[in-house]
């Protein structure tokens, strides 16, 4: 409704974004916990917390992309399920496919469920959050098919992919969520792909007026979310050592909490990794913290949804550009 | 989506009857199919009324959900909503409290919830979405903690009725719940002037606000009942199963969410029709009854929910797209 659009410094669009308010109340946290618990502070204790959020964090890589051009997806859990029980039994001893082999097939699954959620989203028009709520069913199902198989990860190369600590101290999963942030942030500033993302989730109908190949384009971020998600698949079938079709479960809520702290704009249009990547840290310190601190395990949950609706609630009284009317 | 809308306007009345009547076709030769095949058992009383029950409480939350959705807002804390119920019924029930009383703290519980959620996306201008995927978290955390996750029995004579009972000794009351409350929402929904105001909201909120309707009050009003609703189905649920768990209503959500799609409200709000949802509501409720029926397992289940609803709501978009063709 306003005439012009204020320009702010890329400073004051941070301070726009909900991550400030996130960092206080991190920083509340963070005196809080280290005072009641010795532990918190402990040099184990923060890799702990650093390796925890793996799965977490490579999935909200894809989904940002995937949300800054105004998608939904909802299929990730599922989705890195997926990738992580096929390659789980692929590495099987019976079986004893090569892992470069397995892994370009997990890879392949995960771009593949992109592409098809991108397909019918933009081919067929359905509205990405139903897409995506009917392919996690499906995915999930389909991982059931291997319910019964139970396989063991045996192969040291998988077992270590999750697993090592850089210098024993750096683990590596961080390392592959900061150099994934790292490129997509470089991709979304830097060439036409992410230009046009950006446009894509400010307005679609313009961005298509403008003659955007914006079907092509949403495609390729979902197909992005699912590549991310057979990593993360990988990682969870590394970390935890087995193959179990429900893995994964409950992720999209998980990652979706994480993005939205971090300042992504739900509809698209907004949205930096940066953000992301304190929403993250936040969260798993914040869970840590709790079981540290003996919270019972299902006021974290609560803990957690009030956490939400706090920060959204405060993003939305502080960002009201005027009185809302409706 | 704005050039959508005038093709809308232009065909309206037509196309929501036959997409209401092509479901309810559909509904009819369903039965039919699965009469024959799931014989003897699947059209039998032992199967008809449980299934019926069942579907009850998800009819009944469907219902009002509609009126929410098609405001333009969605709701997902209602599986939430009856964890939460479910407990605190079966809590009051150990402490002795009268089976009437718990009703009501119920009912008013599910009231606050609702109001909780309405005040997130009206008075502070939260998405819903967000909001109330945040208060599903809570509503089902704190079902956690006041039962500490255990299931705890909940059997009183009044609570045992509402999902038990039976009036004149044949018609489930569960039944009885359901047809009130699509009776109820169909005449507000077509027949009144709240109904109108729901619509008009729903495919243009800025028109309505300067057109003199009080957006704020009508949406906040929607999600209050939302979550008396949900609270009701939570006891239905409760009474059924005569305990109360956390668990209870666990991805129901998604289930009611996407009934009420099928059945032809879209998710932007300002299309959508009451019987849809119904239709919808039974649709589902008998296949995935039907296949359990056939012995199939969970997980392929699972694989059909979610073919359907992407399958139902294609052919939807693709005959919209054709009907905007012809315009």
């Amino acid at each position: 409704m306003e005439k012009v659009e204020k320009k702010y410094s890329a400073f004051m669009n941070f301070l726009r974004t909900p991550t400030p308010t996130l960092i206080g109340i991190y920083l509340v946290m963070l005196i809080l916990f280290s005072l009641t618990s010795k532990n918190f502070l402990a040099i184990q204790n923060i890799k702990g917390i650093f390796n925890n959020f793996a799965v977490y964090g490579i999935i909200a890589a894809g989904v940002t992309v995937v949300m800054i051009g105004g998608g939904f997806d909802l299929s990730v859990g599922s989705t890195a399920g997926l990738a992580g029980i096929v390659s789980a039994v692929l590495l099987m001893k019976n079986i004893m496919v090569p892992t470069p082999v397995v892994f370009l097939i997990a890879i392949a699954i995960g771009c593949l469920v992109g592409l098809i959620n991108g397909l019918i989203i933009t081919k067929v028009g359905i509205n990405p959050i139903i897409t995506t709520l009917g392919t996690l069913a499906i995915i999930r199902g389909v991982c059931y098919f291997w319910a019964n198989l139970n396989p063991r990860i045996l192969n040291v190369f998988v077992q270590n992919l999750g697993r090592i600590y850089i210098g024993n101290v750096f683990p590596i999963t961080t390392v592959y969520i900061i150099v994934a942030f790292v490129i997509l942030t470089l991709v979304l500033k830097f060439t036409r792909f992410g230009r046009d993302l950006f446009t894509i989730g400010g307005n679609e109908n313009l961005a298509r007026l403008a003659g955007i190949p914006v079907d092509r384009i949403k495609i390729i971020s979902y197909v992005i979310s699912g590549f991310f998600c057979s990593i993360a698949g990988l990682l969870l079938i590394s970390q935890l050592g087995s193959g179990r079709p429900e893995y994964g479960t409950g992720a999209e809520l998980e990652v979706l909490t994480i993005i939205v702290l971090g300042g992504v704009v739900v509809g698209g249009g907004k949205g930096n990794f940066l953000g992301v990547f304190i929403a993250l840290i936040i969260i798993q310190t914040i869970s840590n913290g709790m079981v540290l601190l003996d919270v019972p395990v299902f006021m974290r949950t609560v803990v957690k949804g009030a956490l939400l609706v706090l920060v959204i609630s405060i993003d939305a009284i502080r960002n009201r550009k005027n009185l809302q009317l409706y | 989506m704005a050039e959508i809308k005038a093709a809308e306007v232009l065909g309206r009345k037509k196309s929501r009857l036959n997409n209401t009547a092509t479901l309810f076709i559909i509904l009819v030769a369903m039965f039919g199919v699965f009469s024959y095949v799931g014989r003897p058992f699947f059209f039998s009383k032992l199967n008809i009324i449980p299934m019926l029950n069942n579907l009850s409480f998800i009819g009944i939350i469907a219902a009002v959900l509609t009126m929410v959705m098609v405001s333009g807002e969605i709701d997902f804390s209602v599986g939430g909503n009856i964890g939460l119920t479910a407990c605190l019924v079966a809590l009051l029930l150990s402490k002795g409290l009268p089976g009437w009383l718990v009703v009501i703290i119920a009912l008013s519980g599910g009231l606050l919830m609702g109001a909780f959620n309405g005040m997130l996306v009206t008075v502070i201008g939260v998405n819903s979405i967000i909001a109330t995927i945040g208060t599903m978290f809570i509503w089902r955390g704190i079902g956690y903690t006041l039962s500490n996750g255990e299931s705890m029995l909940a059997i009183n004579p009044v609570i045992d009725f509402i999902g038990r009972g039976f009036i004149f000794k044949v018609i489930p009351f569960p039944i009885v719940l359901l047809v009130i409350i699509f009776v109820v929402t169909y005449v507000t929904m077509s027949h009144s002037k709240w109904g109108r105001k729901i619509y008009a909201i729903g495919a243009n909120p800025l028109a309505s606000y300067l057109s003199g309707i009080n957006v704020k009050k009508v949406k906040f009003v929607s999600f209050l009942l939302c979550g008396a609703t949900a609270a009701l189905g939570g006891l239905i649920l409760t009474s059924l199963s005569a305990v109360g768990m956390p668990q209870h209503g666990q991805g129901l959500e998604l289930v009611i969410v996407s009934s009420i799609i099928l059945g032809g409200t879209a998710l932007g709000g300002g299309r959508g029709q009451i019987l849809g949802t119904l239709a919808g509501v039974l649709i589902l409720s008998i296949l995935y009854n039907f296949l359990t029926i056939m012995n199939v397992y969970y997980f392929y289940i699972q694989i059909v929910q979610g073919s359907v609803l992407i399958l139902v709501v294609s052919t939807y978009e693709i005959r919209q797209a054709m009907a905007r063709r012809r315009i």
